[in-house]
């Protein structure tokens, strides 16, 4: 009897309409673990995000409990249409307001046919508000363009397996002024990043940018991220331990002022919280 | 000699027709299933299930894609590929059985289908209460049974375990079409 119930299932197997199969979930989070992902959230969804840094000052005298230092993000994800996202939020390190958009362009299929990769365009366009006295600033404070800048990456992403996931992410960044001559307003860099699944529901995250060009003005250092990505139904948490303390690319790409290790101030913990609303539901 | 080859392909092309006309096919099966929580409830729809009928051994396939089932919630749709049913590893589930007793000329019965049905790479006997009806030689199948989570080796974690019943009724409907090769 199975040998022939068999047979219709084989029957059934050509049966199977040449839809296009892609790969589904790349990654979980439209961050990998610092920077951006190749995903994008799917139409009428919208994340709400927390973020936030912590991190130590050597010898420092305060009263702080836990840690001397937290810098936080509050952001907003809007899937517009399945493969396209726009994004703004605010941190406080530097005051920095932004704005995104992401667009999915390629999308790696899994049936073996098409694309072997994903594909993803993001532009954001950042404002400082704030100076970071006592220290020099790159840029001038002058006017209001002075304070903007503009970053441009290629999310070029792969899932090998469906455990292990790579992208690497050529990226650009625009600085609108500077206060060094020698200092580069255009800077070019490299991310790399993976994750692997361990389960489910837990991934662990490798994060790192090289930049081609860095700033002559002050000593920087290439962002790096170890983390742990965890997700719960509707939330998403991200928990990193990274050297950069800043929340958006021009800054934690090209103004990383310390290297990682676990010296106080060159140490930060990272935390992202991810909430998922549907805003518009699908009739099943 | 000649003409006895010309009758030895003639029957056996007559003896195929024979056979395949006994076969009825649905392209576009209907399947969903409901999870009921106190805290959510998860419903979802696939309605490109394939399943055929074989009437001269009272047979029946399902076949579906696990990644075509819709949610209310996009998220959903992930997490069930992606956490629960693993659909890069087991992109299908398929039903392999037998309909106990079936009488393809009656207008209106209620038969068991025996078989297995593969979940996650798991197979499972089942029986399922399966009503049948006969419009005019298309035959339309319906029902509902109900699955245990456990028995297909999906993985809940502890904290998600009160959102996912661990009972999911499922329903079905297949209208089935002479199939013609």
């Amino acid at each position: 009897m199975t040998i022939t119930a068999q047979d219709l299932l084989e029957t059934l197997e050509k049966e199977y309409p040449d839809t296009p199969q892609y790969e589904l979930a790349t990654f979980k989070a439209s961050r990998l673990s610092i920077g951006h992902s190749i995903e994008t959230r799917k139409k009428g969804v919208l994340e709400i995000q927390a973020f936030t840094r912590y991190w130590n000052i050597p010898n420092y005298g305060g009263q702080s409990f836990f840690v001397d230092k937290l810098g936080a993000r509050i952001a907003l994800e809007y899937g517009i249409s399945d493969r396209f996202t726009f994004g703004a939020g605010g941190s406080t390190l530097d005051g920095i307001f932004d704005g995104f958009l992401k667009y999915k362009l390629v999308r790696q299929r899994s049936d073996g046919k098409g694309s072997p990769l994903s594909i993803s365009l993001f532009q954001n366009m950042a404002y400082r508000s704030k100076r970071n006295r006592p220290f020099a600033d790159v840029n001038r404070f002058d006017e209001f363009s002075d304070k903007l800048s503009y970053t441009s990456q290629l999310l070029i992403a792969r899932k090998f397996t469906p455990q292990f996931s790579v992208q690497i992410s050529p990226t650009y960044i625009h600085r609108s002024s500077s206060v060094f001559p020698d200092d580069p307003n255009n800077q070019f860099a490299l991310g790399v990043g993976g994750r692997y699944k361990l389960g489910g529901h837990v991934s662990i995250v490798s994060e790192y940018f090289y930049v081609f060009n860095p700033l002559e003005s002050t000593n920087t250092y290439d962002a790096f991220s170890l983390g742990v990505n965890w997700e719960l139904s509707d939330v998403m948490l991200q928990f990193q331990l990274t050297n950069t303390r800043g929340m958006t690319e021009e800054e934690f790409i090209t103004r990383t002022p310390n290297n990682f290790n676990f010296k106080d101030g060159n140490f930060v913990f990272g935390f992202n919280a991810i909430f998922v609303l549907h805003l518009s539901q699908k009739k099943p | 000699m000649n003409k006895l080859i010309v009758l030895i392909f003639f029957l056996i092309s007559f003896s195929e027709h024979e056979s395949t006309s006994d076969q009825f096919i649905t392209r576009q099966g209907q399947v969903s299933f409901f999870s009921y929580t106190s805290v959510e409830n998860i419903e979802a729809k696939n309605n490109q299930v394939l399943s055929i009928i074989d009437l001269s051994k009272n047979e029946i396939a399902v076949s579906m894609l696990m990644n075509a089932f819709v949610f209310k919630k996009s998220l959903m749709h992930e997490h069930f590929n992606e956490s629960y049913i693993e659909s890069d590893l087991y992109p299908k589930a398929t039903f392999e059985g037998q309909i106990i007793d079936f009488d393809p000329l009656a207008e209106k019965q209620t038969k068991i289908i025996k078989g297995n049905l593969t979940i996650h790479g798991m197979a499972k006997e089942v029986e399922i209460k399966t009503n049948i009806e006969n419009n005019n030689g298309s035959y339309l199948f319906t029902g509902d049974f109900e699955a245990t989570v456990k028995d297909f080796d999906i993985k809940i974690p502890p904290i998600l375990a009160p959102n996912i019943a661990k009972i999911i009724s499922i329903t079905f409907r297949f209208e089935y079409q002479p199939y013609e090769k």
